[in-house]
């Protein structure tokens, strides 16, 4: 941070300058003036990221190694990685099936938000009213979870919109959310749907950094719209799909409002039940706090190394093709 | 705009890209039509098979048991008051944070940004279990005595639906992002005269600094609006504080099962349409920001 370099930020005593005596003070006076104004602007924020994110962030760990139910402090015990072991254990239903929901519930739906919105983006580049067909996409996004959740479960219902369609062109119902076959990749359609719009802006934001030279070029040497899209369009907007993909796929590991709107405890038999709502119903169904608590540990484990690996395979990758 | 470029902007087959974009945003909003028709079917049709797109039936009576049976006034009125609080705190400190990274000089700046973007970090649900325990355990509030037990705590008031909210690390970061680009020269200026630093951040700074204090605004007031997770949490405890989104999930189990899914919709459209209008109203300023959260 080149702007952070000056006298001010070196330790004190180091290298002051021999000034006159008058200046220096007056000088020195304005200095500690603007410091203090700094730390009072400075004071609500810093005290609330200490008491409401430091202290519960190392009160997370703690509960993690410990086992302990209801409100009283004193029946507090410290059980070090015992937490960890049963949740982690093959009979633990919190691996098979829980875990492996969340991811296939992460990326499943960021997958499909992903392609579905370079498709759009790049579609409504090239027609007019750019602005509409942006914002009608992006309209699940300012709306309440409660909304989008229980307007798609009457959707997927016997008697919803969905079903009735399939039985209009002669299909058999399908009881999406009822069937452990069908649940998750119900729910899943659904984040999906959720989240297109904003990927779809950011991308877009990434099409228009892309130089219009390049297609120019392209064109002449008589290349057609696919070939542009596979050797200009998708190399050039690799860094923002990088940051599209870690953004959703974080966000997707740690999401479970959508799913406890649409099947409450994440059934039927823990089909569509994930990480986080597991650790939320430990915690807040049964007043299992250091259970929770290793749960959410071990799912933060997760979204770390998920995001360490992408940012790998995308840095790899990258050089092997240019 | 050269004419070739005219081509890459417009296409080839322009009806071909209109067509899919056209079928996709249908698939958007079909699931918003159905809510609203739904919610003007009557008790008996809802749920019949087959099933019909346009009401039968019409009728407006969903709206009416939605404000009765949901108690939609008392919901409305806590997430307003829980929106109003959240968005002016985030305002304040985002404001007062903000100013102070981008244009004060002192020891520590450059460690206490960097304490600000790590903040951004943080998932959310880590939070949420040490959170809960801190509110319900809060001393000398809500009946609690000074061992934070005996009581509700701070469950027992709206304030605790916001006090995770009130202060926002991307909210600082998007303060001392704008005011960093606003010339120094404006301030010294305001130092020669004689301004204090209040002043020269309260009347100066401020007025500046509009254009990002709205979009900031907007993503807090929308976001705070649809919270749902934490605000379930603490609703469980003391079911007085439900706001729109939590209620009408929560209250659901009470309504009378054959009209439940009508009701349920006409309260989903009321609770929407606030936000639904301030987004479209201020469309710009919103994207802008929300671009700018994703890029960090």
């Amino acid at each position: 941070m080149t702007t952070m370099s000056g006298p001010w930020i070196e330790p004190e005593g180091a290298t002051t300058p021999v000034l006159p005596t008058r200046v220096a003070k007056t000088k020195n006076r304005g200095r500690r003036k603007e410091a203090w104004t700094a730390y009072v602007l400075l004071a609500p924020s810093l005290l609330f990221f200490l008491v409401f994110l430091l202290l519960p962030s190392i009160f997370a760990v703690v509960l993690s190694l410990s086992s302990w139910g209801g409100f009283d402090l004193s029946t507090i015990e410290f059980v070090g990685l015992g937490n960890f072991a049963r949740i982690l254990s093959p009979d633990s239903t919190f691996v098979v099936p829980i875990l492996i929901n969340t991811l296939v519930f992460a990326f499943g739906s960021v997958t499909i938000a992903v392609i579905a919105s370079v498709a759009i983006a790049q579609f409504i580049e090239r027609i007019s009213l750019q602005g509409f067909w942006r914002t009608l996409y992006f309209l699940p996004l300012v709306t309440t979870v409660v909304a989008v959740g229980n307007v798609w479960k009457y959707l997927y219902r016997p008697s919803g919109f969905i079903n009735g369609a399939l039985n209009f062109l002669g299909f058999k119902s399908i009881p999406f959310l009822t069937d452990p076959g069908t649940a998750l990749p119900a729910v899943i359609v659904v984040a999906a749907w959720g989240s297109i719009g904003s990927a779809i802006l950011i991308l877009t934001a990434g099409l228009k950094s892309i130089p219009d030279p390049y297609y120019e070029a392209a064109e002449i040497d008589g290349a057609n719209s696919w070939q542009q899209f596979w050797k200009i369009t998708l190399p050039l907007l690799r860094p923002t799909l990088l940051f599209v993909l870690i953004t959703q796929v974080i966000g997707g590991l740690q999401s479970f409002a959508l799913i406890n709107v649409m099947t409450g405890n994440g059934g039927p038999a823990n089909a569509t039940n994930v990480g986080a709502l597991e650790m939320y119903q430990q915690a807040f169904a049964f007043g299992q706090w250091g259970t929770a608590s290793a749960m959410a540990m071990v799912l933060f484990v997760i979204i770390f190394v998920i995001t360490l690996i992408e940012l790998w395979f995308f840095r790899t990758k990258g050089e092997d093709t240019e | 705009m050269s004419k070739k470029v005219a081509l890459r902007r417009k296409g080839k087959y322009p009806w071909l890209s209109l067509t899919f974009v056209a079928l996709g945003s249908v698939l958007m909003v079909v699931p918003f039509f159905d809510m609203i028709m739904g919610s003007f079917k009557s008790p008996g049709e809802y749920g019949k098979l087959p099933y019909h797109f346009l009401p039968q039936t019409p009728t407006l009576s969903n709206y009416a048991a939605a404000f009765t049976q949901l108690d939609l006034g008392r919901l409305f009125a806590n997430s307003i008051f829980v929106t109003v609080v959240v968005t002016t705190s985030v305002l304040l400190t985002s404001a007062m944070a903000g100013y102070a990274l981008a244009k004060l000089r002192f020891p520590g700046r450059s460690v206490i940004f960097r304490i600000v973007l790590a903040t951004m970090m943080f998932p959310p649900f880590l939070l949420l279990i040490p959170d809960f325990l801190m509110m319900v355990n809060w001393p000398l509030a809500g009946g609690n005595d000074i061992f934070g037990t005996g009581g509700q705590g701070l469950t027992s008031t709206l304030l605790a639906l916001c006090i995770p909210f009130l202060v926002s690390g991307f909210g600082i970061f998007l303060m001392r992002q704008f005011m960093a680009a606003i010339p120094d020269e404006l301030l010294d200026a305001a130092r020669l005269d004689g301004a204090s630093e209040f002043r020269i951040w309260f009347s100066v700074m401020l007025p500046q600094a509009k254009p990002a204090a709205i979009t900031l605004g907007l993503l807090t007031f929308i976001a705070q609006w649809n919270e749902y997770i934490w605000t379930l949490l603490i609703s469980s405890v003391n079911p007085e504080l439900m706001t729109l989104p939590v209620g009408i999930q929560l209250l659901q189990s009470f309504l009378d099962p054959a009209s439940t899914a009508p009701i349920v919709m006409a309260g989903l459209v009321i609770s929407i349409i606030p936000v639904l209008v301030i987004f479209l109203s201020f469309q710009k300023f919103y994207i802008r920001g929300f671009v700018l959260s994703g890029m960090k």
